[in-house]
């Protein structure tokens, strides 16, 4: 089910592959359209899955990985609706496409064990999946960010001189989505704390939650991500840090996010396996 | 009726001769003279610094041409002989293609130019305000706009500064957005500078602060700009620390600027970037300066190259400018084809509609005896009636392929219904072409074609 939205998705990568090699307005309106389809399909997916068991698809890698998906589709569309760039397309789609096509080849299901009914579980995963998406914007505007400084700085204006907006635009949409990413990450965590300490209570048996802690590679992870965001937060008040470096650490955390959410997810942890 | 163009360019004539025939000034009086010769129906005249074309509409484009040389001397006072030499013509097709590749930007002297697209326009403007041009010179130029659109957007033929000042502002914009907020830190007084931050102006900076070694220099510049604001020579670290573009034209012989200072100003406090535009010879700022982390240090030299890549990038646009311009050109022969199947066209409906009136005038005596909704419904179908056999000759005859095979049939056809109308296809000239009431009936005819079904299309 999850390869309608991963073919529509495809195309739309190349419309906006199209869109940016070639300057057609017209495959960037067929971009647009396509991703918004897809982006319909896939919601559409997700709220059949939501009305058949009670709650968000997150129970498990492969729904989550989709529902993350989802919503860096939605985020994508809405910056793109709102400022007018179409540019960042070219660069955000492969990711989607690359993503999405973890639950679609590999559908995996849900997880119905008790403890995952809570609702401060829904919360905690949508949460940190909206986080998630907020940061794999940010990477990507960090990454067009230093190819258009390296352009300007080499002096050697090329393609992405032409297409991207400026260094201004760019380092204020990294900021904004680094910092909507950092809310919901750390709402996610104190969501995910309070809710281990309750799964404790509900199910002591359940080897997933005794494996809670701080050794676990999952939270681990998600703890060092918090710690390379805040940072990044707290640089970007603070004067002399330039764009360019700023720029970097979104790349860095997202890099982070991104072996939490699929090598770690799938194989290393034990206390977040479903 | 042909399209006719003559003129002259930058490529055929020297800016002594240009001079001599520049119509900007005596626009109006030019197209009203136009309009009064019997050669030309229509008229519309282009008239930059780098071109005087003047385009027709007419019956005899032999006549016509000699007529426009004649008129182009005699209102300029420039002997025919002179002027000869310098002129070219163009004949439909030929007019419509060269009139599409200057309303690109394809026959400029810096390909892809902006403004040439607005000359076209105005020139138009003005011959429509003047009345003087007619239903086929609407459609020409018309779809010139659209042509000269398309390409601006669909190829990168008007992309990327051209000019030294222009990719300085291009630059600016690229690395801080929307100016408005920004400042501009200008050293030195000459005119390089003023202009510099003139255009930067134009550009929605607000603030300028100006400082030059020679106090003096500086606030006479101040004065010149509304708005700028001077400081001491002094001041030049505090002013750099504030500033986010710089631009640095002074005589010195020796850089004015250091890294150390530079570096200094970028200090731990400063977020923003720093835009050096050093447009001095000898360079005012220390080149190593570039290399600092958030400075980016433009010397004349660079600016130039970017507009040396953004000339030669514009020029492999030029194939697919050229192939949009043969596209729109096709485009508008078809429509000329198609509208000069019409008057064969009108005759033919005119003769059936007359038949069918007469027919239905004749069996008068038998209709009389049914009821009004009958009698409608009669009429209605001898209507329909004719409208079906008409439609399928109509648009074969349209779609005709090229103006021979179109003047073939039309005279064909002619000849078949023995229909009697003016020029259907041929293009021999009428005898009383100066007869006014021949132009006159010459001009409502081709206006009246609008309003005929299935004659316009878009």
């Amino acid at each position: 089910m999850n390869v309608v939205p991963l073919m529509l998705y495809a195309a739309a990568a190349l419309a906006y592959g199209r869109h940016f090699a070639r300057r057609s307005a017209g495959a960037g309106r067929a971009a647009t359209m396509l991703l918004m389809a897809g982006a319909l399909a896939h919601t559409f997916i997700i709220g059949m899955q939501t009305v058949t068991s009670g709650h968000i698809p997150v129970a498990g890698a492969s729904p989550a990985v989709s529902t993350f998906v989802w919503l860096l589709a939605l985020a994508y569309l809405y910056t793109e609706v709102t400022t007018g760039e179409r540019a960042m397309g070219v660069f955000i789609l492969p990711l989607i496409v690359v993503m999405q096509a973890i639950p679609a080849l590999h559908p995996g299901h849900e997880d119905q064990a008790a403890v995952l009914h809570s609702p401060w579980f829904g919360v905690h995963v949508s949460s940190l999946l909206f986080a998630y998406a907020s940061f794999a914007l940010a990477c990507v505007i960090g990454v067009t960010y230093m190819l258009l400084f390296k352009e300007i700085k080499a002096k050697h204006l090329g393609v992405f001189y032409e297409r991207l907006p400026s260094l201004q635009v760019l380092d204020v949409m990294n900021r904004r989505a680094v910092v909507v990413g950092w809310i919901f990450l750390t709402v996610g965590i104190i969501v995910g704390t309070i809710w281990a300490a309750q799964a404790r209570i509900i199910d002591p048996t359940d080897p997933r939650v005794q494996a809670m802690s701080l050794g676990d590679p999952k939270i681990f992870a998600a703890l060092v991500c918090w710690a390379v965001y805040s940072f990044e937060v707290v640089a970007l008040h603070m004067s002399g840090w330039s764009g360019r470096r700023t720029a970097w650490l979104s790349i860095i955390g997202f890099v982070i996010v991104l072996v939490n959410l699929v090598p770690i997810s799938y194989f290393l942890t034990t206390s977040h396996t479903f | 009726m042909q399209i006719l163009l003559v003129g002259v360019s930058y490529r055929t004539a020297p800016i002594e001769m240009r001079e001599r025939i520049d119509f900007s000034t005596r626009l109006k009086p030019a197209l009203q003279a136009l309009a009064a010769r019997p050669a030309s129906r229509e008229a519309v005249v282009l008239s930059t610094c780098n071109r005087a074309e003047l385009y027709v509409a007419c019956e005899s484009p032999e006549r016509a041409k000699a007529d426009l040389v004649a008129f182009m001397s005699a209102f300029h006072g420039v002997p025919a002989a002179e002027l000869s030499p310098h002129l070219y013509d163009q004949l439909d097709a030929d007019a419509v293609r060269h009139l599409f590749r200057v309303a690109s930007g394809l026959d400029s002297l810096v390909v892809g130019e902006p403004q040439i697209l607005g000359q076209v326009k105005e020139a138009f403007a003005t011959a429509a305000e003047e009345q003087v041009a007619g239903p086929l010179l609407t459609r020409l130029f018309h779809s010139s706009f659209a042509v000269g659109k398309r390409v601006r957007s669909e190829t990168g033929l008007a992309e990327g500064a051209v000019s030294v000042s222009y990719a300085a502002v291009s630059l600016a914009r690229k690395i801080f957005g929307d100016l408005k907020g920004r400042r501009v830190l200008v050293i030195g007084a000459g005119e390089m500078g003023k202009l510099t931050a003139l255009h930067l102006k134009s550009q929605g900076i607000r603030e300028i602060v100006i400082t030059s070694r020679t106090a003096a220099h500086a606030s006479a510049l101040v004065d010149q700009i509304d708005g700028a604001v001077g400081v001491p020579w002094e001041a030049l670290p505090a002013a750099l620390t504030e500033a986010d573009i710089v631009v640095t034209a002074t005589g010195s012989a020796t850089p004015i600027l250091d890294r150390a200072q530079v570096a200094g100003a970028m200090g731990p406090h400063r977020n923003r970037p720093l835009f050096i535009i050093d447009i001095a010879l000898p360079r005012d700022v220390d080149p190593t300066t570039g290399s600092l982390e958030q400075v980016f240090l433009y010397n004349i030299d660079d600016l130039q190259a970017i507009v040396q890549e953004n000339l030669s990038r514009r020029s492999g646009e030029v194939t697919s400018a050229e192939t949009i311009v043969d596209e729109e050109v096709g485009r508008f022969a078809a429509w000329l084809r198609a509208r000069s199947a019409v008057p064969t066209v009108v005759a033919l409906r005119q003769r059936f509609e007359a038949i069918r009136r007469s027919e239905l005038q004749r069996l008068e005596p038998k209709l009389a005896g049914l009821p009004p909704d009958a009698r409608a419904r009669v009429d209605e179908i001898t209507r329909l009636l004719v409208e079906k056999l008409l439609i399928g000759p109509t648009e074969q005859l349209k779609a005709l392929p090229d103006s021979e095979t179109m003047t073939l049939y039309a005279d064909a056809v002619s000849h078949l219904f023995d229909l009697d109308h003016d020029g259907a296809g041929a293009a021999t000239p009428p005898d009383e072409a100066g007869d006014p009431a021949d132009r006159h009936r010459a001009r409502r005819y081709p206006g009246r074609s609008r309003a005929f079904p299935g004659a316009d299309d878009e």
